[in-house]
């Protein structure tokens, strides 16, 4: 540890196996996603049909991680609210209050002086951030209602192997996303693909954030994801 | 604010597109004895104008008793009605002459009415629809001018709050409605619409324009077509969308109407479910291909000899609800898919800008969220992803020939 610098755990372990979960979901989630949108890779025509389920595979792979990534995205969720290990909970920071309002510009005018400025405390989570991953989160959500809308139909006597309430609880929850997304089911469709880009561009602002902030603040934040940690400058040293 | 409150309220308490086939013994039980007393009141009534006996009219066509029951326990099948139900639907179809029709043509091709009078054979479906009566009808009555519309002022008064009002074509409401005109008085097709709906039991719009705009509809609509749901209130509303609608749900609608005397469940665009619950693709003979990833790459190809799936060609039967993947068209002769091209999605709205263009959806010109240009939902996201490239390039490259200085001075940062 640099002199004069003190360690601030930041992610727990059950958090960075939930980012990373979320990495590889989405990676899988946009391959997959891509080849039900267009198959853009061709079969063998002389291997037999039921040798080949290409279509079915990628759908399977496609709604395995959607689950996934939906599972987590609840227990991130529910840890906003809930979590110890922070000592103040994520969505506190999401709150319209003066201070994180301000707090919200301080680090947006950190980004757009290019460290010029620096007026905030970068120990924990801050404002900017809280609101950016809220962002993602309504994103994902609006991926999991849509996404699931397309789904259910397929269960279309109204039965699953899981029993008919699954598809019941679908089309509880998602038959709202049709009249909101514009009236049929292929408008569902288009806003599923539309947020996947809203997705990608998200997170190559994310990585690009995460990294400079790690060169320019000389805090380490790259390492929070991995080792859990980044370091401050120790004020009482 | 109250306007918003009612549109939340409506969004959650739209009717949900499930599909529930069974519903246990109590309920058949008791809509059977229903179905029941009521025929037995029709029957006792006198067929309206339509005096032709569908037995006899069965018989001269060739038909024979045993075809006739195919037919309606097929029939029965489609509504989603147990197998218990099957003499009580072809008692349903000998009564079709008890249900007075008034049939609008407004803003179309006339699809719908060729798809109702086509005789090729002509087949049971087309049979039974001769059968209503239908006292009046546009573009099939002999009358002309004032004696047409005189004649539909009478079947108005004569079957008050009876008849079923059957809408084929949209409705032109730009230029105060004057894109479409009808009769000597030259009244508007949206007044002409809204005074034949007064009297009726209820509507039923027929095909893709007269539920959702269809054709006529699509960008830029000059006329500013909409369909009827968009114009008519207050009344039970029925739309059998597809262009053109299978003739065998316009019956299944009637039958359904003669035999419990109430509008067939509906999805949350009002099409029955019983025709409209399932999407094309799950009840597609190509499915099977779809899974296994086998697709005609292009027209003629091997993939096309072979029957392979049209998903890549364009077909939008996954996002498409109808039933002429299992009902098919000319009393199952054949289907669009089945002659080998895609389902443009014609029983959706919109369909034309949304689903008609013949190539998958991520390939579609669709107008991009900013409106106006249109681009591919792929060319609008890259178009993004580039913006937010060129935007990080500018901070990064910035953010190097400035240097790491920190107005937090402390000689630590370089």
């Amino acid at each position: 540890m640099r002199p004069g610098y003190k360690k601030v755990e930041r992610m727990n372990g059950t958090m960075r196996t939930i980012h990373w979960v979320n990495v590889t979901s989405m990676i899988v989630a946009i391959a997959t996603g891509l080849y039900i949108a267009h198959p853009y890779y061709q079969t063998f025509m002389a291997d037999g049909a039921v040798d080949k389920y290409v279509m079915a595979w990628n759908r399977w792979g496609h709604f395995i991680v959607a689950i996934i990534f939906d599972v987590t995205s609840i227990i991130v969720f529910y840890l906003s609210f809930a979590t110890r290990f922070l000592e103040k909970k994520p969505y506190e920071k999401d709150l319209p209050s003066g201070g994180n309002i301000r707090e919200f510009f301080e680090v947006f005018l950190n980004l757009v002086t290019l460290n010029r400025r620096k007026k905030f405390d970068s120990s924990y989570l801050d404002s900017f951030n809280a609101v950016y991953f809220t962002i993602f989160h309504l994103l994902l959500a609006w991926m999991l209602l849509t996404g699931l809308q397309l789904y259910v139909h397929g269960l279309g006597a109204g039965v699953s192997s899981i029993g008919s309430w699954w598809p019941w609880m679908l089309h509880f929850i998602t038959d709202w996303t049709i009249p909101v997304s514009g009236g049929s089911l292929m408008d569902v469709r288009i806003s599923h693909h539309y947020t996947m880009w809203w997705l990608i561009v998200w997170v190559v602002f994310h990585i690009y954030y995460q990294v400079w902030r790690t060169i320019y603040w000389n805090e380490g934040d790259i390492s929070i994801v991995i080792g859990g940690s980044k370091y401050v400058k120790d004020e009482e040293s | 604010m109250s306007d918003r409150i009612e549109g939340v309220k409506k969004l959650f308490t739209s009717k949900s597109s499930r599909v529930d086939t069974n519903r246990g013994d109590t309920y058949y039980k008791e809509l059977f004895a229903r179905c029941q007393a009521r025929l037995d009141e029709l029957k006792a009534e006198q067929p309206v104008n339509n005096r032709v006996d569908i037995s006899e009219m069965l018989e001269t066509q060739g038909v024979d008793r045993r075809d006739f029951m195919k037919w309606v326990s097929a029939t029965t099948a489609m509504l989603m009605l147990p197998s218990s139900f099957t003499p009580l639907v072809a008692d349903a179809a000998m009564l079709m002459n008890r249900a007075p029709v008034i049939w609008l043509e407004l803003q179309d091709c006339a699809g719908n009415s060729e798809a109702l009078l086509r005789s090729d054979g002509p087949k049971i479906d087309e049979i039974v629809l001769d059968i209503i009566s239908l006292e009046f009808h546009e573009t099939l009555q002999a009358a002309s001018g004032h004696q047409a519309e005189k004649q539909m002022d009478e079947a108005m008064e004569h079957f008050f709050g009876k008849y079923l009002l059957f809408v084929e074509g949209a409705i032109p409401m730009a230029m105060g409605g004057h894109y479409g005109t009808i009769g000597a008085s030259g009244e508007t097709f949206h007044d002409h619409l809204l005074r034949a709906a007064e009297g009726a039991a209820a509507v039923v719009a027929v095909g893709s324009c007269a539920t959702f705009g269809g054709i006529p509809a699509a960008s830029p609509n000059p006329t500013g077509a909409v369909g009827v749901m968009d114009v008519v209130k207050g009344k039970p509303l029925i739309n059998i969308p597809a262009c053109p609608a299978n003739p065998a749900n316009m019956v299944g609608v009637i039958l359904h109407y003669i035999l419990t005397g109430q509008v067939p469940e509906l999805d949350s665009l009002l099409r029955p479910k019983f025709a409209f619950g399932y999407r094309i693709h799950d009840n597609c003979e190509r499915r099977a291909h779809f899974d296994a990833g086998e697709y005609v790459e292009e027209w003629g190809d091997v993939g096309a000899k072979n029957n392979f799936c049209l998903y890549k060609m364009g077909c939008k039967g996954p996002m498409t609800f109808n039933n002429c993947s299992i009902v098919r068209y000319n009393e199952g002769v054949n289907w669009p898919i089945g002659v080998g091209r895609g389902c443009i999605g014609c029983s959706e709205p919109d369909f034309w800008d949304k689903y008609a263009y013949e190539r998958p959806m991520a390939d579609a010109k669709i107008k991009a969220p900013t409106g106006g240009v249109e681009k591919t939902v792929d060319e609008f996201g890259l178009g993004l992803l580039t913006a937010a490239g060129i935007g990080i390039g500018i901070h990064a490259a910035a953010s190097l020939a400035a240097g790491k200085k920190s107005d937090d001075e402390s000689g630590e940062s370089k």
